[in-house]
């Protein structure tokens, strides 16, 4: 049994960015940036608590010659960090060329342990979760970290390093190599590597290849090596079991045939040591029609091959701008599922959208979706969204 | 309930939706430059006066929206104010947005020679751009530091750029989202991506503990690569066995455990229902339905519902001394000592 309630969540979301401020010992040296949202849930609820929210972003920038620093919560990402947020500090320089960089804070956690925080379509269940994980002890949180690196107009490259404790000790002890370079104005190529340093092992390892041979297509050729058992915390038992590698090898083409016709196409081959490979790809045709009030429409079909069970998906996208101020999209998804899902084999949602510019700043968003999926035999929603963009002090300067 | 009728009936009226929509436009694809500045009989008694760029775009204005020429400047000589209006909404595309260009100054340059054409060659050879592309600029620019060091400013606006894409360096194409992580860590922290982007744009996707994702948020974006849309729920353990480390760049193991939990299926609850196959534990190894197969080849999925640290049920079996085996891979080692907290659940 789902228990049903009817419910009407307000959210807001707020963003605030100032950059290129003068500051008295240099021009365009300070910036600011901050981001947080809200949520009020007004209606009766013996579930979700009446106000919810997060800051995101808060961090002040400041720059004199060739050494930056950034003070509050912020992020670090890429490289050895992967992705962590932080309330703290990072420094950096550069010249010639040459930038180092390193940072150190308590790790930002989510307000309340974990929660998801995210709606699935289909699944009314996944808005009353009841189960809280114990609490973690925000001292025992933090991290560290350090990136150097060189970068010229046709090469890059850094080696970073990335400490994360949790409760019970190292959660994260990260080294990561990334390089790139564009040695053709044609093509460029990468690599990045991340080695798991309690255990001396590489968690990770991947290298490309983007191409532009001609100029209405593009390229591009991977491969990727991943544990994924060494990204796991290093707190987690099942962190330092024995597990198969995963590996994947595919590429990218996307030609433009026409003024007006794109084809996208991408395919992924995955090998799975001690099981069958895996597959999955994709096959889209892109039309862009009209100058003054744009049509675009997209279909695509794609192909998933999965250990247990594969589908089949067909997704068709149409964006309309039909005046100078209405837009509007329609979309519609179907699956077809190898194996079936909770005794369905397929699930189907449509969606559309429709926006009225108030105003240059303002913008008035309807949209709605109906769906049906394994988890739910009907499934319906709206959101009615308002933005207001403060850009008045951003304009270009024309002289 | 099915959709299967209606879910028909949805899928032509996309289509033809489409195709209707494809047939509508109807507005001028480009402004006849040419026609205004050389075709038009001018300059003789009982002629209009003859027209120059700057008869209709004022260059010195601060807003690039005012650069083109009010409705009542065109209504002196046209009477459809309707087809001007119409005219009017055509406005050029501007690949790499708004360029803070001192006209003045380069107007006065002797290799232009006060002509907008030598770089504005669109507004007479309708094969090329009204606006000059980016190559045309470095012609005469020189920009090679800054290009190494991605400063796009003062040239291009950070504003302007927010919605604009690179066409050649560092391009977003689809297998860009693939390793944009990487391309980020080649570069200085400060430069580059921050020259466009903020934080807050890249924990749209990655701060997962949000209300609403990202999808759910910007639905219009009809192109996006973003995993989660459509009808993902069900689509989600076929994704995650089909690429077992992805989930984990955005999302923790006690993520999966927390959604898991409220249904009943996972080790961290009271007298949880069991998902797996008969066989899966117990004296038969070899069964097709043994754990250990699944266990090496997805050890994350087993975490998203096991990892409860010294209540994590597989120590029980894989202890020192246990008779499910040393779990660690040929070769283990570890900076830790066994007197580590989290390697004496086992080695106690």
């Amino acid at each position: 049994m789902v228990p049903t309630e009817q419910a009407v969540p307000v959210h807001e979301y707020l963003f605030a960015n100032a950059r290129d401020v003068d500051a008295p010992w240099q021009k365009d040296s300070i910036g600011l940036e901050f981001a947080a949202w809200g949520r009020v849930w007004p209606t009766d609820s013996s579930i979700e608590r009446p106000f919810d929210g997060d800051v995101q972003t808060a961090n002040i920038r400041l720059e004199a010659g060739p050494a930056w620093a950034r003070v509050g919560r912020q992020q670090v990402a890429g490289g050895a960090a992967r992705y962590a947020r932080f309330d703290g500090v990072m420094v950096g320089a550069r010249h010639l060329g040459f930038f180092l960089e390193g940072y150190g804070g308590f790790t930002v956690l989510p307000r309340w342990n974990d929660r998801p925080g995210y709606y699935r379509l289909g699944a009314a269940a996944d808005t009353l979760l009841t189960y809280v994980p114990p609490t973690p002890l925000r001292g025992d949180h933090w991290l560290m970290g350090a990136r150097v690196g060189y970068q010229t107009q046709s090469i890059s490259g850094s080696l970073s390093f990335h400490d994360e404790q949790v409760t019970g000790g190292v959660g994260r002890r990260n080294l990561g190599l990334d390089v790139g370079a564009q040695p053709l104005n044609v093509a460029s190529v990468g690599a990045s590597a991340l080695l798991e340093l309690d255990s001396m092992r590489f968690a990770s390892a991947r290298l490309w290849l983007d191409a532009t041979p001609h100029r209405l297509i593009d390229l591009g050729a991977e491969v990727l090596h991943t544990e994924p058992a060494l990204l796991l915390s290093r707190q987690s038992v099942l962190s330092v079991f024995s597990t198969d590698g995963f590996d994947e090898v595919g590429g990218t083409l996307s030609a433009k045939l026409l003024r007006w016709l794109r084809l996208d196409t991408n395919g992924y081959v995955e090998a799975y040591r001690g099981t069958g490979p895996g597959a999955r790809g994709e096959a889209a045709a892109r039309i862009a029609l009209g100058s003054a009030y744009p049509t675009l429409f997209r279909v695509g079909y794609s192909r998933v091959i999965a250990p247990k069970n594969g589908y089949q998906a067909l997704r068709v996208s149409l964006s309309r701008k039909l005046s100078h101020r209405l837009s509007s999209t329609l979309e519609a998804y179907g699956y077809f599922y190898d194996a079936a899902v909770a005794g369905y084999k397929t699930s189907s949602m449509y969606a559309g959208t429709a926006s009225y510019q108030v105003s240059d700043p303002f913008e008035i968003m309807w949209t709605a979706s109906v769906a049906q999926s394994p988890y739910a035999s009907f499934d319906a929603q709206t959101m009615l969204r308002a933005t207001y963009h403060f850009d008045a002090a951003a304009k270009p300067r024309l002289r | 309930m099915e959709l299967r009728f209606p879910a028909l009936v949805l899928w032509i009226a996309m289509a033809l939706a489409a195709f209707v929509a494809c047939q509508s436009e109807s507005a001028l694809a480009r402004f006849p430059h040419q026609l205004h500045l050389a075709s038009i009989a001018c300059g003789a008694p009982g002629k209009p006066a003859c027209l120059s760029c700057v008869s209709c775009h004022d260059i010195a204005t601060h807003d690039s929206g005012q650069r083109m020429p009010k409705a009542a400047l065109c209504e002196r000589c046209h009477r459809d104010t309707h087809q001007v209006r119409a005219v009017l909404a055509v406005a050029p595309v501007r690949p790499s947005g708004e360029i803070s260009i001192d006209h003045d100054k380069h107007l006065a340059m002797p290799e232009i020679r006060g002509q907008c054409v030598p770089c504005h060659s669109g507004v007479v050879d309708p094969k090329r751009p009204s606006l000059p592309p980016m190559s045309q600029c470095f012609g005469c620019h020189e920009h090679a530091e800054q290009w190494a060091q991605a400063q796009c400013t003062p040239c291009h606006e950070p504003a302007a750029l927010r919605r604009t894409m690179p066409q050649t360096f560092l391009k977003h194409d689809t297998a860009f989202l693939r390793h944009h992580g990487s391309a980020m860590a080649e570069r200085s922290q400060a430069q580059l991506c921050q020259t466009c982007h903020t934080q807050a744009q890249c924990q749209a996707c990655h701060d997962v503990t949000q209300d609403l994702s990202v999808e759910k948020r910007r639905p219009e974006q009809i192109e996006s690569g973003q995993v989660h849309r459509g009808d993902f729920m069900v689509r989600h353990a076929i994704e995650a066995r089909s690429q077992p480390a992805r989930c984990l760049s955005c999302h923790t193991v006690q993520g999966c455990d927390s959604c898991h939990a409220a249904r009943g299926v996972s080790a961290n609850v009271a007298n949880p229902a069991n998902p797996h196959p008969p066989e899966w534990v117990g004296s038969n190894p070899s069964s097709s339905n043994f754990h250990g197969s699944a266990a090496r080849r997805d050890i994350v999925a087993c975490a998203g519902c096991h990892e409860a640290g010294p209540a994590t049920n597989c120590i029980r079996c894989h202890k020192v001394g246990g008779y499910g085996g040393n779990p660690h891979p040929r070769g283990w080692k570890s900076a830790r000592g066994v007197d580590a907290e989290m390697c004496r659940y086992c080695h106690e």
